[in-house]
């Protein structure tokens, strides 16, 4: 499985070291590379700076202050994820089609967003151990010195990571950033694919895309390193004091109102009203009940396959720690670091040339989906393992069970749930993945995401509407499981473009 | 001790099992199985969702389609090359068929699949034909813009004055097409000028429907596209083409292309019956007038087949005259990479 | 049940020069039916040692029997955990957490016993073995405390009538006040069942009241085995002294079967010569407050704990010895005190000595 996640790398090494270097570069340097690059960096930077000042105030003022309605807020301010960024898009371009280019693809983006790093603050901000605070107010700093100096720093971590995620997420965004007309490497790469199927330009595109998205994950890998070590000691049972707003209450409090309705009700507007346009003229039961049946299967076929292979790469990571190990576990992350367009094409040709029979079935679909999801399964599913010490094992055996039967009766039970909450998640990601699912789907296979996708584009906004509403239906429960901010997933979550 | 979890076996046994079950009934139920005959299809995904049922009521076939734009599967058709699953490939326009067709992939057809076809609408070895046209043309916006301020020639958008002003779609098979003729009728030299004016001049987007709304909306002054999106768009309820008109470039003009719309069998199909069977009825009579009547407005290549009188007569049209058996996908795509609109 | 026999056990970690030797050359005798704690410090090995016999590691050198059974060693193929039949109980009692109590004692016997009334029965006979209540049956382990998990442990242990059982440091995470209850009905329970049980634990209170015999550690190797009262009153070696109870070691100069120190005259328990280092339990030190015999000092530190008390106390020549007493009547700090040692008075070769 860990191999099958490094096909995509291999796909794009093998591509380099046989093209050569001046043929890569010939396709490298020029005008349309660096206008990508331009484009794609600036996005990239400018989403993560304002997601992360969005994300950290919004969590100190549901977290830390005295504004009303907070549980309320918070639920509002997640709800965001349930709608994927390229149905975000489409409600705001079908609404008013002046909102493209870069302004328009940074907006929308940021209003998708955010919640990646909202809520890994949030999580940490209800970790952090008020004493430290209390201690620095007893030493007789003030309270806004105090956030400067005591908790802003421990947010790191949370922020940082919270940040790099937004950043792999805009690398591999393709739906939104196309709907906007805002070229990165993802939707030129797509572009290329659209006209050559698999041409060097367009595989070109993918190193550098690739070079990029390990960059953010390499910063990532560290941050998590330190992460461990700073880890904050849980369940501090008493939460701070909040910070009385005063005069700015209100004035704050339309400013989490604003956010909240630009990020979720203008879409859920623009959704509710091209429902109403579609359905008037034109409701498909028949398509969608096949898409979502389609979906469904696949999604479903996806969890289990991806469940499945993340068993052994975790028992390995936690029973067996070693290098091996960890690079066995470290390489699925890297896979999660590949887009989802890279994954389709590397898994296109290496199909077609090296195993024709999968080629273009589902099975491969759902290998692509296994390779672009395992991480988030191995994540969910080692908390798991972390609650089945080996010590049970021990007394097992002790008791007179082989290695079989104690994985029967002690391991399986144990980590069941977190199977069940690994495979939940994948589902979920599968069911609104777009891009791979567009290259890779098998003739005559439709899934929402594709069928909304091929009604959008061509401007079916009435079309489209009903695949959009059960595309956010689907996304509900994941953000439900994610709403609880100290899940393990809260920190791993990778939205497909 | 911490806190262990709760028991939740069997529910997990059961959602596992559940899987499995759906998984293996995908394969049983239809979804995953074995249509009659395969259709790689580039043309327009609608108008074969409507017109596909009427041969399948007629002939008793499964038809299954994938979808796809013309130069990617016409691409993917070549890699796949033996091993293609597609039986019958239909094309947007004519370039993607040239590339299956140097390949040596098609097969040839039975003369009764092109009987009703004109002969300047199929290569003459008879590897492929033609089954609809579209003409290109020019949208502008009637608030700013009269038919009189609009240009002789498409080549002249790439002059400095419509900086700005001129929306086209450099991503889709249709642009490619028009690019083919131009590279057909004015030499690589003259297209590469030409593109790299347009990247100066134009705004990119996605798709020609959008190309439209642009011009539509007063975004810009002017768009390429074909002639049946803004018919369709009035058909329909003209929200997008009511503010904008079209122009029809003539003189045999490479605005004025023609561009063909084919199907082609893949040799390697083991469907060859089907497969003949279901281009011979595409460009009969019954699934010409069919495609006629639809909302899809592309001209018929069946003479017997009449289009909608409100779409300028097929006839009226000034065409340059073109090889559709000639025109050159990949180079187009080389030109337009080096130009940077890929 | 049987008798358990370790001869010169080696294990070591690691290889090359970083290897380090966990157990050495450890040979250990727990007679049928009897109860032996192994006490050490934390890292000298004792945990090491139990796991070799449970069978979770292998010995590099030497050989484990239990009865006339050799299960490790001996040119015998290691036979794997799962048969070789003994009760193990680590710390923490590692419940199974998915499982409620009942099904947690029923883990270990056969499938036809585990379900029906005869694992019912063997439930309830074991829940009452380990002094809880029929009705904890069906509670889950969260629900218990501390000590009754650790109960529950030892049942699971004991439920397929082991040859051994294996306590690893079973009471460390219990508070103070549990402790002792729970180590008095997990004697109890082994001693009704007569089952040959090996303890480990770095708690001397603990290693010696439970036991039959301790076994002390120190750096992989096992320094003493023997009765408590021996171990306590008569350790192989000062170090030992001092870690099984308080000491206090005084220089001294022995003739024969006693010796003169800064607390005059003791009687030995060996006879010795010449230079000695004598160990001295603080509560052989007699503190009288009302008559002027023995050696005089005066009080420095009081530390009342109820049931006793420990008194510092600073002896005319600068010596300073700890003595414990009866908590009913004590001095306090600045006291003027007489001291004097009862019952008999081990003597070592003083450290450097040859």
């Amino acid at each position: 499985m860990a191999v099958l996640a490094l096909v995509p790398l291999a796909y794009v090494a093998s591509y380099v070291v046989a093209i050569g270097p001046v043929d890569l570069w010939q396709l490298l340097a020029r005008p349309r590379i660096a206008e990508l690059l331009r484009n794609t960096i600036t996005l990239a930077l400018a989403c993560m700076a304002a997601t992360s000042v969005l994300g950290v105030a919004l969590a100190v003022l549901v977290e830390r202050t005295d504004l009303p309605g907070r549980r309320l807020w918070h639920g509002l301010l997640v709800a965001p994820l349930a709608v994927p960024a390229f149905v975000n898009g489409y409600a705001w371009v079908s609404l008013d089609r002046g909102i493209n280019g870069f302004g328009g693809a940074f907006a929308v983006v940021t209003l998708s967003y955010y919640p990646l790093v909202y809520l890994p603050v949030v999580a940490m901000l209800r970790r952090l151990d008020p004493a430290l605070e209390e201690t620095a107010f007893s030493l007789g700093h003030s309270r806004t010195r105090t956030f400067r100096t005591v908790v802003l720093p421990q947010l790191r971590p949370a922020l940082l990571g919270g940040a790099l995620l937004v950043g792999l997420h805009l690398l591999a965004e393709f739906g939104a950033l196309s709907l906007l007309r805002f070229p990165t490497f993802t939707t030129a790469i797509y572009d290329q694919y659209g006209s050559t199927f698999n041409g060097a330009a367009a595989t070109a595109m993918a190193v550098v895309l690739v070079l990029l998205c390990l960059v953010l994950l390499l910063a990532d890998l560290r941050l998590r390193g330190d992460r461990r070590y700073a880890r904050v000691g849980r369940g501090a049972a008493r939460t701070a004091v909040p910070l009385a707003l005063g005069r700015w209450r209100l004035p704050l409090l339309a400013t989490v109102g604003g956010v909240v309705v630009l990020a979720l009700g203008v879409p859920a507007f623009s959704l509710l009203r091209w429902l109403v346009a579609g359905t008037s003229t034109e409701f498909p039961v028949a398509e969608l009940t096949e898409a979502l049946v389609a979906t469904l299967a696949l999604a479903l076929a996806g969890a289990v396959v991806t469940t499945l292979a993340a068993i052994p790469v975790v028992w390995l990571a936690v029973r067996h720690r070693g290098w091996a190990s960890t690079v066995i576990e470290r390489s699925t992350y890297v896979a999660n670091a590949l887009p989802g367009i890279v994954v389709g094409l590397a898994l296109v040709v290496a199909s077609l040339r090296l195993v024709p029979v999968v080629y273009q079935t589902a099975g491969l679909l759902v290998a692509a989906y296994a390779i672009l999801f395992l991480p988030r399964a191995v994540v969910t599913v080692r908390a798991g393992l972390e609650q089945a010490p080996v010590v049970l094992d021990d007394v097992s055996h002790s008791l007179g069970l082989g290695p079989l039967a104690t994985a029967r009766r002690v391991t399986l039970p144990l980590i069941a749930p977190s199977l069940g909450a690994g495979a939940a998640l994948v589902f979920l990601a599968i069911s609104t993945e777009l891009t791979a699912t567009l290259m890779l789907s098998p003739i005559g296979t439709s899934t929402l995401a594709t069928e909304f996708w091929s009604a959008s584009s061509e401007l079916r906004y009435g079309a489209a509407a009903p695949y959009a509403l059960l595309l956010v239906l689907v996304s509900i429960p994941a953000t439900v499981l994610l709403m609880r901010a100290d899940s393990p997933a809260a920190q791993t979550e990778r939205v497909p473009a | 001790m911490t806190t262990p979890p709760r028991r939740a076996t069997p529910r997990t046994a059961v959602a596992l099992a559940g899987s499995l079950l759906a998984a293996s009934a995908l394969s049983g139920c239809g979804v995953f199985g074995s249509p009659d005959l395969v259709v790689y299809n580039a043309q327009h995904e609608q108008l074969l969702d409507e017109i596909i049922p009427l041969f399948e009521e007629e002939s008793g076939l499964d038809v299954e389609l994938r979808h796809g734009k013309d130069l990617e599967m016409a691409n993917q058709i070549v890699e796949e090359g033996e091993d293609s699953p597609a039986d019958v490939f239909l094309t947007e326009n004519s370039p993607a068929m040239t590339i299956v067709d140097n390949a040596g992939l098609f097969a040839e057809l039975p003369e009764s699949a092109t009987a009703t076809i004109p002969e300047q609408y199929v290569p003459a070895d008879r590897t492929w034909t033609g089954f609809l046209a579209r003409s290109t043309v020019a949208m502008y916006n009637t608030d700013t813009m009269t038919e009189a301020d609009m240009p002789a020639s498409i080549l002249d958008f790439a002059d400095p004055e419509w900086q700005g002003r001129v929306a086209f779609s450099p991503t889709g098979a249709d642009f490619q097409a028009i690019v083919s003729a131009v590279l057909e009728l004015e030499g690589e030299e003259a297209t590469a000028e030409w593109l790299a004016g347009l990247k100066a001049n134009g705004v990119i987007v996605q798709n020609n429907l959008v190309v439209m709304q642009s011009v539509d909306s007063g975004e810009v002054d002017a768009g390429i596209a074909y002639h049946y999106y803004w018919y369709r768009d009035r058909q329909e309820n003209g929200t997008d083409s009511d503010t904008s008109a079209l122009h029809f470039f003539g003189d045999q003009d490479p605005g004025a292309f023609l561009s063909i719309s084919g199907a082609g069998i893949l040799a390697s199909s083991e469907k060859q019956d089907a497969a003949q069977e279901f281009v011979t009825w595409l460009t009969g009579t019954e699934a010409q007038q069919a495609m006629a009547e639809s909302y899809a407005l592309e001209y018929p290549l069946n003479p017997d087949a009449s289009l909608n009188p409100e779409v300028k007569p097929f006839d009226e049209l000034e065409p340059p005259a073109v090889d559709v058996a000639n025109l050159n996908g990949p180079q187009v795509t080389d030109l337009m990479t080096a130009a940077g609109l890929l | 049940m049987s008798s358990l026999s370790i001869t010169g056990v080696t294990k070591s970690f690691g290889t090359g020069p970083t290897a380090t030797r966990a157990v050495d050359d450890v040979t250990l005798h727990v007679p049928h039916g009897s109860f032996t704690t192994v006490l050490g410090p934390s890292g000298c090995g004792k945990t090491t040692l139990l796991r070799l016999i449970a069978g979770f590691l292998v010995p590099d050198a030497g050989s484990i029997a239990f009865g006339d059974t050799t299960v490790a060693g001996d040119g015998v193929r290691p036979v794997p955990p799962q048969a070789r039949h003994v009760g193990y109980v680590p710390q923490e009692g590692a419940l199974f957490p998915h499982l409620d109590v009942a099904a947690n004692i029923a883990f270990g016997l056969p499938g036809h016993a585990r379900a029906g009334r005869e694992g019912r029965e063997r439930v309830a006979e074991m829940l009452d073995l380990v002094e809880l209540p029929a009705h904890f049956a069906d509670r889950r382990p969260d629900e218990l405390s501390g000590g009754q998990q650790q109960r529950v442990a030892l049942a699971r242990s004991l439920a397929p009538q082991p040859a051994v059982v294996l306590l690893d440091e079973p009471f460390s995470s219990l508070d103070a006040s549990l402790r002792g209850t729970t180590a008095i009905a997990v004697r109890r329970a082994l001693a009704a069942t007569g089952t040959t049980a090996l303890l480990v634990t770095h708690d001397q209170n603990e290693a010696l009241s439970l036991a039959d015999q301790v076994a002390v550690m120190r750096g992989g190797r096992l320094v003493q085995s023997a009765p408590p009262a021996e171990v306590y009153l008569s350790p192989s070696d000062p170090q030992v002294a001092e870690f099984v109870g308080r000491a206090v070691v005084l220089p001294g100069t022995a003739t024969d079967a006693r010796a003169t120190c800064a607390l005059g005259e003791v009687v030995l328990s060996e006879a010795a010569t010449g230079p000695v280092a004598l160990m001295i339990r603080p509560e052989q030190v007699y503190v009288d407050l009302t008559h002027a015999e023995g050696v005089r000092g005066s009080v420095e530190e009081v530390s009342y704990y109820g049931h006793d008390c420990a008194v510092q106390v600073r002896l005319d020549d600068g010596t300073s010895v700890l003595a414990r007493m009866a908590g009913v009547r004590h001095p306090v700090a600045g006291d003027t005190v007489h001291l004097r040692v009862t019952g008999l008075v081990r003597a070592y070769r003083p450290a450097g000595a040859p």
